[in-house]
């Protein structure tokens, strides 16, 4: 019949293929076991509160860029744009910021506002113009990076001592980005519990059966790219926070290694299937294994291959049990 | 849902009107020596994006990302082994080409045979090839191109055109050959358009799959070859600003992102449409940050133009 | 007044006519079938009514109010609900969260009250229990449930849905014997709490068993309604069909020769439970039985697109084992997939390519130069040996009608010069014209030594063409007709293993 001719034919360039690929969850939680591991004895001093700290602090932006990427990929789509967002709400931050702590949550609130913004551009150019995620957020990197530029052409910009200060900090014992990386993780739980993530679920796992069921498609789609672009500008404020200053090209390389985080993580590319916690436990298996590297002492010119050899290796290993089915 | 107008077309005119832009902006930008010389600089994007040309028609998400990184890591080995001497070229020329293969070849096989996604199998070769450029080179590329490199490039012949863009014609017309004319191309575009459906003809995807990655590899370390000539010397990044103008060329040049249907001839012109933009941007004084943001702007309204997907009511 | 009315629906898709001008009546407490061949567009009409397809004309009317219906979010209003034949189920949520997707007992802020849910669902769950007398584990992803299990989630859902009007769309496909009773049963008390019930199914048995009254559809329009207490399966049949389609098919075959070319023994494999059997030259070899007992994985392990776990295939004599579809080809076999669109065709491609994919290797030169000519011609060679109603070579395939996409699918393993052609229910949503053409061309190609595997859901096609038809049951040959077997008695008897222990 027509009607499912065009059904079947089109029925997303995103589930077809590689519609199965998924790394076992397992995998993820052995591979971060290991790399604490292997972390543990290369670093004498890893477990002392210094070094589990600093560790932490780098770990943060990554985990939030992770879990925003994992929201969209959970509903079918892909954010290229992201490490853009990332950098437009550092430089917005910072400048907003302008060295003083009164102005800290009027810079945080616009900065949260900005990350929504720029994932509401893009959840409308997927769900309601139709463009192909991939490349519609690819164009929209350039618009969020071409602003991030404008409001700073060159890194700098003042912070005030106190917020960098209260983000190197210990609460209660445990380093403040723990505990934001744990507020990161309740965040997730509670999201979980909403009506929008299962529809973002059902939409990723197959958008004609959930659009049938009655699933707002569309708005379902919106809301993960916003839900991503407010996680992009946590990863962007946690960057301040860090580095205590602003960097118009500071996110770029975050989009890529958020996407990773989510495939070692477990969440399916193609959507549908997966969620958040593989993919915290991704972004510190990526941090980690840089980590390693750095202190095994292989040589720097090393480094970035056997980084990039390990995450290749990972895929690889998911994608063994795929042979023994014979298959496309 | 038909395609009113062909993209190839409007890709087309789109330079044609960029250009005129530029010489209302500025005279002299349309002069015939100003429209060869942005042809030239186009030249080493249309090269590289013909490997990812070949990619995407092969469809299954295929795209990739690791051009970049290959195409630094040729112009590397070829300027090394090259080390300005004319009578290297060829050898360097041949071992810059095996790498590529070779690197292009493990992309091929992990995707079709251990069904990585391309896009994340790309991306980590991408940090793998990175990584060998360093180790090979420690930091410290060495080597510059061979004369005959720099005047391929650079010195006119007939008409005033340098050689690589007559290189760069006969490559447009051998891929478009290949593509219409061969099985090699057919299997291609069956492949691209329905893999189960290529697969019960008989048509050997995996094979194919593997095949259209090492091509790319294969391209993206000519494009490096080439780009050595214009360069004279070798950085290490100097292939990362190709990866994404690659796969926008081709989207620009009117190929589906989704496989099976497109052709070279569209990323030639998507490949000049985006160069002539960014020259049109910078002879506006238009700063980085404004260029790039109208570069967004642009390829947006390409895609809606015509790379809109399905409704999801019938 | 009827509850429910559609008057004038018609709807497009490309250039094949789904609807048209169809219209349908019925009334509150009634369960209605809708019936029709495939390709009649039933299916159509019901995703009209849920929202799923848009019509281009058509009025309906709920209760003496015209209503527009703008997509399935607008069901809800209606309360309307459907059970879709291609399930509506999202794979890797479980049943607990597909049963009341959408429809969420959630507290204003759009947090799901998982214990209010819970309820819900377990309410609807029970009345299936009961029936059903079992239970299935709704916390599990519906994606590794059994099909029937699937199949009972996707009523569930349509049932906690509460409806006023609800669609069963070949509801039952998957479903063994008791859980149809148990379905029909919850069915039946939904109709007496005074819901409307639109029941489509291929199985008589089940329309007569289960249903009031019948309209029936035929090429996209309405034929008529009947009272189903005053007519028999014969009468609905010759409303669907009209009159002289069925007749077409029977005509004595050619005798088969004697030489064997496809010797199979004790193939196993996926769904297969050792299969054997012969297959002459000239032969067509019918595979029969309810649908998915089988027939698609063994033409499929056949041509090797899947991998037998055991058993031996002989071509010609020749012991052969195929890794891959191409080297059947090489040994000159053809499969003519089950769906067309999905394996069939390059439906973005020109219908050339489609033509000539399969045998380009015949006409290549050198390395694999193709001359624009001779692909040409070949292609030529094919539509007009097939009689291909088409524009242009360089259209591309989607613009085809669906019988002549069929055509396209057969006519590229023609230019191949095959000597076993797999045919997997190659007259689903074809045109009677075209039926006819491919019986004509299957009977031609038997005549010059051919010989066809014919898997096909109509029994009428079946005993037509085939000389022989292997009835499968669960994977194995369940029993083989031939002679004066060759009828539709012992066809279904066979098929639903009539007089043996199930």
């Amino acid at each position: 019949m027509a009607g499912s001719v065009l059904q079947t034919a089109n029925r997303g360039l995103w589930r077809s293929v590689w519609d199965r690929f998924r790394v076992p969850a397992w995998v993820s939680y052995v591979l971060l076991a290991a790399a604490v591991g292997v972390n543990a004895s290369l670093q004498p001093y890893f477990f002392t509160l210094y070094n589990i700290q600093s560790n932490l602090n780098t770990f943060v932006p990554l985990v939030a860029a992770a879990v925003g990427q994992t929201l969209i990929i959970l509903g079918g789509g892909i954010d290229l744009s992201l490490g853009a967002i990332i950098t437009l709400v550092d430089v917005v931050v910072v400048t907003l910021m302008e060295g003083s702590i009164e102005r800290v949550p009027l810079a945080l609130a616009a900065g949260l506002l900005v990350g929504g913004l720029c994932g509401l551009a893009n959840g409308v150019l997927a769900a309601y113009v139709r463009l192909q995620p991939i490349v519609a957020t690819f164009a929209t990197s350039f618009i969020w990076s071409g602003l991030a530029l404008w409001i700073m052409p060159r890194p700098g910009g003042s912070v005030p001592r106190a917020f960098y200060r209260g983000y190197r900090d210990v609460f209660l014992g445990i380093p403040v980005a723990a505990w934001i990386i744990l507020g990161i993780i309740v965040l997730w739980l509670i999201l979980k519990r909403h009506r929008v993530t299962r529809y973002i679920l059902a939409v990723g796992g197959d958008e004609r059966a959930a659009y049938a069921t009655g699933v707002p498609v569309a708005k379902a789609k919106v809301a993960s790219y916003v839900l991503g672009g407010l996680f992009a500008a946590l990863a962007g404020i946690g960057i301040v926070a860090n580095t205590a200053s602003g960097d118009p090209y500071v996110g770029g390389p975050i989009t890529l290694t958020s996407i990773t985080a989510v495939v070692i993580g477990g969440t399916r590319l193609s959507g549908g299937a997966g969620g958040a916690g593989g993919s915290i436990a991704g972004a510190m298996i990526l941090s980690l294994v840089g980590n390693i590297v750095f202190f095994a002492n292989v040589g720097s010119y090393y480094q970035e291959l056997i980084n990039g050899a390990i995450v290749v290796a990972a895929l690889a290993l998911a994608g063994i049990p795929s042979l023994r089915r014979r298959s496309l | 849902m038909g395609r009113p107008l062909n993209p190839v077309l409007i890709a087309f005119a789109i330079a044609v009107l960029l250009f005129v832009v530029g010489e209302l902006v500025s005279p002299g930008f349309a002069a015939y020596s100003q429209i060869i010389n942005v042809l030239r600089v186009s030249s080493f994007l249309g090269i590289i994006a013909a490997g990812q040309t070949l990619v995407i028609l092969s469809g299954g998400e295929g795209v990739d990302l690791s051009v970049g990184a290959i195409v630094t890591f040729g112009a590397i080995v070829a300027s090394r082994v090259i080390d300005g001497q004319d009578a290297m070229v060829l050898w360097g020329l041949a071992q810059a080409l095996a790498a590529g293969l070779a690197l292009g070849a493990v992309n091929g096989i992990l995707i079709a045979y251990l069904k990585v996604p391309p896009l994340i199998m790309t991306l980590g070769m991408a940090s793998v090839v990175k990584g060998l450029s360093l180790v090979y080179t420690k930091g410290q590329p060495s080597g510059r191109a061979a004369p005959i490199m720099v005047r391929l490039v650079s010195q006119e012949t007939v008409f005033g055109i340098p050689g690589i863009l007559w290189i760069w014609l006969a490559l447009m017309v051998a891929l478009t050959f290949i593509l219409r004319q061969t099985t090699f191309g057919r299997s291609l575009y069956a492949i691209g358009a329905n893999r189960q459906a290529a697969y019960l003809s008989g048509v050997p995807v995996k094979r194919m799959v593997v095949a259209v990655y090492s091509l790319s590899g294969l391209l993206s370390a000519l494009g490096g070859f080439f780009f050595l000539g214009y360069t004279q010397s070798v950085f290490l990044n100097l292939g990362d600003r190709y990866v994404l103008p690659s796969v926008a060329a081709v989207v620009v040049g009117g190929t589906s992102l989704a496989g099976g249907a497109g052709g070279y001839v569209g990323t030639v012109v998507g490949s000049i449409v985006l160069t002539v933009l960014q020259s049109v941007l910078v002879t506006l004084r238009m700063e980085e940050a404004g260029r790039q943001i109208v570069y967004g702007i642009v390829l947006l309204a390409l895609l809606a133009a015509y790379g809109r997907q399905y409704r999801l009511r019938q | 007044m009827p509850y429910l009315t559609m008057s004038g629906v018609r709807k497009r898709f490309g250039g094949v006519v789904a609807l048209d001008g169809a219209s349908f009546a019925a009334e509150r407490g009634e369960v209605h079938a809708l019936l029709g061949a495939n390709g009649s567009g039933k299916s159509t009409l019901s995703k009209v009514l849920t929202g799923v397809v848009a019509p281009d004309e058509g009025r309906i009317e709920i209760d003496g109010q015209e209503v527009r219906i703008r997509g399935p979010q607008d069901t809800r209003k209606y309360r309307i609900a459907a059970v879709y034949q291609e399930l509506s189920l999202i794979p890797q949520l479980t049943g607990m969260e597909n049963i009341l997707l959408a429809y969420e007992p959630a507290n204003s802020l759009g947090f799901i009250d998982r214990k209010g849910l819970e309820r819900a669902v377990l309410e609807v769950a029970a009345r299936f229990e009961q029936a059903l007398g079992r239970r299935i584990d709704l916390h599990r992803p519906v994606e590794t449930l059994s099909p029937g299990d699937q199949q009972l989630i996707e009523a569930y859902k349509a049932l906690a849905r509460q409806p006023e009007i609800l669609i069963l769309d070949e509801a039952t496909a998957s479903l063994r014997q008791a859980e149809v009773e148990a379905l029909f049963q919850v069915v039946r008390e939904l109709r007496d709490k005074g819901a409307l019930i639109i029941f489509i199914s291929h199985r008589f048995q089940e329309v007569f068993a289960l249903c009031d009254r019948a309209t029936v559809l035929r090429n996209g329009q309405t034929v008529g309604t009947v009272d189903l207490a005053g007519v028999t399966e014969k009468d609905l049949v010759d409303m669907m069909v009209g009159r002289g389609a069925v007749s077409e098919v029977r005509e004595a075959p050619t005798p088969p020769r004697d030489d064997v070319v496809l010797r199979v023994r004790g193939l196993c494999g996926p769904r297969l439970q050792g299969v054997s059997f012969e297959l002459r030259a000239g032969e067509v070899l019918g595979l029969g039985g309810l649908q998915g007992q089988g027939q698609s994985e063994l033409l499929r392990v056949l041509f090797g697109a899947e991998q037998a776990s055991a058993g031996e295939i002989e071509v010609a004599g020749r012991r052969v084992v195929f890794r891959h579809p191409r080297d059947a080809v090489r040994h000159g076999l053809a499969l003519v997939p089950g769906n067309r669109a999905r394996e069939g065709l390059m439906l973005g491609r020109p219908i050339l390519e489609n033509l000539t994919i399969a045998s380009m290797h015949r006409r290549r030169r050198g390395p694999g130069f193709l001359s624009a000519r001779r692909e040409k011609e070949a292609a030529d060679g094919a539509v007009r040996s097939l009689g291909i109603k088409i524009g242009h070579l360089s259209g591309p395939a989607s613009t085809l009608s669906g019988g002549n996409q069929q055509k396209i699918v057969v006519g590229k393993w023609l230019l191949n010069k095959p000597r076993i052609i797999l045919m997997d229910d190659p007259t689903k949503g074809v045109d009677v014209g075209a039926k006819a053409e491919l019986y004509r061309f299957i009977r031609e190609l038997t005549q010059e030594g051919v010989s066809v595997i014919l898997n096909s859901s109509e029994n009428m096609e079946l005993l037509g063409l085939s000389h022989r038809v292997l009835v499968m049951y669960e994977g194995a040959i369940a029993d083989v007709l031939e002679g004066d077997d060759l009828n539709e008695n012992r066809l279904v008897a066979a098929a639903m293993r009539v007089g043996r222990p199930a």
